[in-house]
């Protein structure tokens, strides 16, 4: 059959009727193609697959993980197991906590790279910065070569954890879900970092605190609250989280029976219940004297006893993040839900920045 | 090979049957469907039978819903019959594999639903598509088959214009082009008439016609246009509710008082010019 | 009257593939780690010589971070437009973008399931890494049996209830998805609202990625070769099966072969948008209707668009890395209002 083997002039088709500029360098161009092209565009196309293909495996094969020094078995708070090179001199935050926890304990010299949202202390801000919490660079990470990447499970993804591993990157992660956790995590923590010292004596310090505010509070009731995350919807904290393990040793318990988290909660419910405190965690005090001045106004929410008569209690936002700062921010809501207990010891009672509406 | 050209040849195994043995036979075909199951089945044709050469002009007549359009079906292969049987050179034509149908019927509809535009010389090389390998390249020949199609019906100079860009006949000449490329035994049209004007009504029969004889096809068409049908066709089948009246050639089929009961109205037949029989209606009936 | 030849198809994607090379070269040099192109071609052409263990270590990185990256995105984006064409073609509706009939729903639930399944099921380093994926390849595949099974009528597949049926099941899974994320307890909201956008950063590990390449090279073939009866079948079903099309067995394959296309990319990449419906558009106005060139060009030029929305979505906001979902909506929203102005208008 006579094909391919006599020139053949070819143009391109056009489908879109109108011939618009956007197209117009290939309508109407016509050359000789000879078969000898045919061949050469096989082989290019085949090569370039060849190519794609042998890379990527050929690339995998090259990713031999540097046998530097010796390493150690560690079993990370999510149950993992994580090799991790001894002795570690380059640390990796990918949380807020951990980068707090880090300077806690003083170890602030092995960090070489944190989050953009890393801003407690001031000075770690200073530190190189590698992306969000969920979506960090692996490249700047991979970059820094650490020795091992510090994630919490509640707020980084298992995704970046995988590629961490398929790196050749240690990663340890931490779970604290309660106040005793948070101290447990800091110690093992300590010990990760080489450190167990430093560990065991911030560990030793915080329980110190702990202790003394539960000898405090023996007594007293506890108060019962709703810690508010977000007013519209209405959401709170549930009971597994570090959060709800902090309002308890503050004295408070909240109203939220959730196994959710972040549970969205219903008004409704929330009048029935009656919470005697709103707990907010804003270090903007003003700003939440404002809000609830706006919610005393808003329908349902004025059917909440705390609401109308103003009784709330703003603490930092460090509560958030479960690092050693949350201790402070658990006294200091202490402070403001059970005054009584706190004005005859012998520390000054810490002047409440909240203004109490009348009562 | 430019004899491939002419497509009577190219079937030389079935030819070497008597040149007088009908091509087409339509035996007892019926058809029914059930609209859910406790009714009764609805019959939309009745045992219709008959018998067609090649080279010559079928036209399949009746009012609407007559079974016409689901005769045409079953004779193309499409829809396989109730009971009966469409034999085609002494195949059973909805036996066919997908691609022997192709090569062998063409059927040629009303309208063509185009998603995305297409030229017409595109669009009357699919008519190609039976042949050769399933994905290919269309070859000179092809080409070639498919240019003279469009001679065949007079529509070359259409060749490079996008398809809905053309007027209805003239679409419809591309259409029977691509049927024509298909280089078939059995040409099938399906009310090709609907949307032309009388000029383009008479010029699409007249086409029919000579195609038929030249290139010998077998040419069935469905149309309620009694006179062209009268006056293009070599026999008449006429329909009424899925029952085939009578078969036979225009002469014989129109008889005042059948054609008076099938299409309830008045009329009178003659006899014209060419010998044919005309129909008209009798004003003020 | 030029029909297509196999010159000229050769010639088309030979030059689609010379621009897909260098926008993937481009695409190596962008990232946190400097790249000269010179030292970029000296180490690949270790790697390719075997010498692996003479590449520096920031190099090391690069083939083993961004290139693998670079490529995942040409294969999904390949992959989805392959899938989009396919779809396009068998509803005969130019809307229809790979998504339409529920798989990436499909795929977003076995995703979620596995993501929530996996802390309480002690799984090995290998499988936990691949983990996520199968549950997304699994959901795909129900969902696709799913819509298959509604969308039959008298045995065989029917375009306008094949379109239904996927719609239908594409919202009921989207509305278990919204559940499933506010009423589980652990939720790793974050994690699959990067999963729901479209994300590169998970590369698949060396087994999944083998599946990945030999199901991308099946399915692209097995669709490939019903180029010319797609062709057919848009000018009607019933005309294409009167011009010798077994339109029975092509639906079977087509929507078969698209699906898993649209399936295994999904399952790793996550449901990037607008790259299944808009490239077979653009490829359109340049190339035509012909599938036997439509079909491969749009597979090159959605490996180019999706490889070009990952240099954005790695740079946009560094260090922070945005979903590659994110920029091909951005860029695709405009790009969509822009082809529908332009044939209807």
């Amino acid at each position: 059959m006579a094909r391919d083997s006599r020139a053949i002039f070819v143009s391109y088709p056009v489908a879109d009727k109108e011939s618009g500029s956007f197209h117009r360098a290939f309508v109407n161009l016509s050359y000789r193609v000879p078969t000898l092209l045919r061949h050469f565009a096989t082989v290019g196309i085949l090569f370039c697959a060849m190519l794609a293909f042998g890379l990527q495996t050929n690339a995998e094969q090259a990713n031999a993980p540097a046998t530097r020094g010796s390493f150690r078995t560690v079993s990370d708070e999510t149950g993992r197991t994580v090799r991790i090179p001894v002795p570690v001199r380059r640390v990796v935050s990918l949380a807020p906590s951990v980068t707090e926890s880090i300077y806690a304990l003083g170890l602030e010299n092995l960090l070489v790279g944190d989050t953009d949202y890393c801003d407690y202390p001031e000075a770690a801000t200073k530190i190189h910065k590698v992306g969000g919490a969920t979506n960090p660079s692996l490249e700047e990470i991979a970059q820094l070569r650490p020795d091992v990447v510090l994630v919490i499970k509640s707020l980084n993804r298992l995704e970046t954890v995988q590629q961490l591993e398929r790196l050749g990157i240690a990663t340890y992660s931490t779970d604290p879900h309660s106040l005793a956790e948070i101290r447990s995590s800091l110690r093992r923590l300590a010990d990760v970092l080489g450190n167990p010292a430093a560990g065991g004596a911030l560990d030793a310090e915080l329980q110190q605190k702990e202790e003394l505010l539960r000898q405090k509070l023996q007594a007293v009731q506890a108060t019962r609250v709703l810690f508010v995350v977000w007013t519209e919807p209405l959401i709170s904290v549930g009971k597994h989280t570090f959060i709800a393990d902090a309002l308890v040793h503050a004295g408070a318990n909240s109203v939220v029976d959730s196994s959710q988290d972040w549970p969205q909660i219903s008004l409704e419910e929330m009048v029935r219940l009656q919470p005697e405190f709103l707990v907010f965690a804003n270090n903007h005090s003003e700003s939440v004297v404002r809000d609830v001045e706006a919610l005393a106004k808003r329908p349902g929410w004025d059917l909440l006893d705390s609401v109308k008569r103003r009784k709330f209690a703003v603490i930092s936002d460090a509560v958030n993040r479960p690092a050693p700062r949350l201790f402070t921010a658990v006294e200091d809501l202490a402070r403001q839900l059970h005054p009584e207990v706190f004005a005859e010891s012998s520390v000054p009672a810490q002047p409440n920045p909240v203004p109490k509406g009348p009562n | 090979m430019t004899s491939a050209v002419k497509s009577g040849n190219r079937v030389a195994g079935e030819a070497a049957r008597n040149a007088n043995d009908p091509r087409l036979s339509v035996e007892q075909v019926s058809y029914a469907y059930a609209p859910n199951p406790q009714q009764a089945p609805v019959f939309t044709l009745e045992a219709t039978s008959f018998q067609a050469r090649a080279g010559e002009v079928v036209a399949v007549l009746g009012p609407n819903a007559s079974g016409k359009s689901t005769l045409l079906e079953i004779i193309s292969g499409a829809l396989p019959p109730l009971s009966g049987r469409v034999l085609l050179n002494g195949f059973v034509t909805h036996q066919f594999e997908p691609r022997t149908r192709g090569q062998r019927i063409a059927m040629v509809q009303q309208e063509s639903q185009l998603l995305f535009p297409s030229k017409a010389w595109e669009f009357v090389l699919q008519g190609r598509h039976p042949y050769g390998k399933s994905l290919r390249f269309e070859s000179g020949e092809d080409v070639a088959i498919a240019q003279n199609a469009l001679a065949q019906v007079g529509a070359e100079h259409l060749s490079d214009r996008w398809m809905d860009q053309i007027s209805g006949g003239e679409k419809q000449r591309v259409i029977l082009a691509r049927a024509l490329a298909q280089q078939p035994l059995l040409l099938l049209l399906d009310e090709p008439t609907l949307h032309l004007d009388i000029g383009a009504q008479v010029d699409l029969l007249e086409t029919l016609r000579r195609l038929a004889a030249e290139n010998r096809y077998t040419v069935v068409v469905v149309t309620h246009e009694l006179n062209l049908a009268g006056e293009y066709a070599d026999q008449v089948v006429l329909l009424q509710k899925g029952k085939a009246l009578r078969v036979g050639s225009p002469a014989s089929v129109y008889q005042r008082d059948l054609l008076e009961q099938v299409f309830q109205t008045q009329l009178t037949v003659e006899t014209g010019a060419s010998g044919r029989p005309r129909v008209s209606i009798l004003p003020g009936s | 009257m030029r029909p297509l030849t196999l010159s000229r198809l050769l010639l088309q994607c030979l030059i689609l593939a010379i621009i897909l090379f260098c926008v993937m070269v481009l695409a190596l040099k962008f990232g946190a780690i400097h790249v000269s192109l010179y030292g970029l071609g000296r180490n690949l052409l270790r790697v390719f010589l075997g010498k692996t263990s003479d590449i520096s270590t920031e190099y090391s990185l690069i083939l083993n971070l961004r290139l693998p990256r670079i490529l995942l995105g040409a294969f999904v984006g390949a992959a989805l437009s392959i899938a989009g064409t396919s779809f396009q073609a068998l509803l005969r509706n130019p809307l229809a973008d790979p998504y339409v009939l529920g798989v990436s729903s499909g795929a977003a639930v076995g995703a979620i399931l596995a993501l929530l399944a996996e802390p309480h099921l002690a799984l090995t380093p290998e499988i936990a890494a691949v983990f996520t994926p199968l549950g997304g390849f699994l959901g795909a595949t129900i969902a696709i049996a799913a819509v298959y099974f509604l969308g039959r009528r008298d045995g065989r597949i029917d375009s306008n209830t094949l379109l239904l049926g996927g719609v239908i099941t594409a919202s009921l899974l989207s509305a278990l998805i919204v559940l499933l994320l506010t009423t589980l307890p652990t939720s790793n909201f974050r994690g699959m609202a990067y999963w729901l956008m479209g994300d590169l950063s998970s590369v698949p590990s060396q087994p999944l990625a083998w599946v990945l390449r030999v199901g991308f090279a099946v399915a692209a073939v097995v669709i490939y070769t019903t180029a010319s009866d797609l062709n057919l079948l848009l000018s009607g079903e019933k005309e294409a099966m009167h011009l010798g099309v077994d339109v029975r067995r092509v639906r079977l394959i087509v929507y078969i072969a698209a699906s898993a296309l649209t399936g295994l990319a999904v399952s790793v990449s996550g449901a990037i948008g607008y790259v299944g419906l808009l490239i077979p558009h653009v490829m359109r106005m340049i190339y035509g209707s012909d599938h036997r060139i439509l079909i491969p060009a749009s597979a090159f030029g959605g490996a180019i668009a999706v490889v070009i929305a990952d240099i954005l979505a790695r740079t946009i906001a560094a260090p922070s890395e945005l979903p590659v979902g994110a920029i091909t909506a951005i860029a695709g929203a405009p790009l969509f209002i822009y082809l529908l102005r332009r044939r209807f208008a």
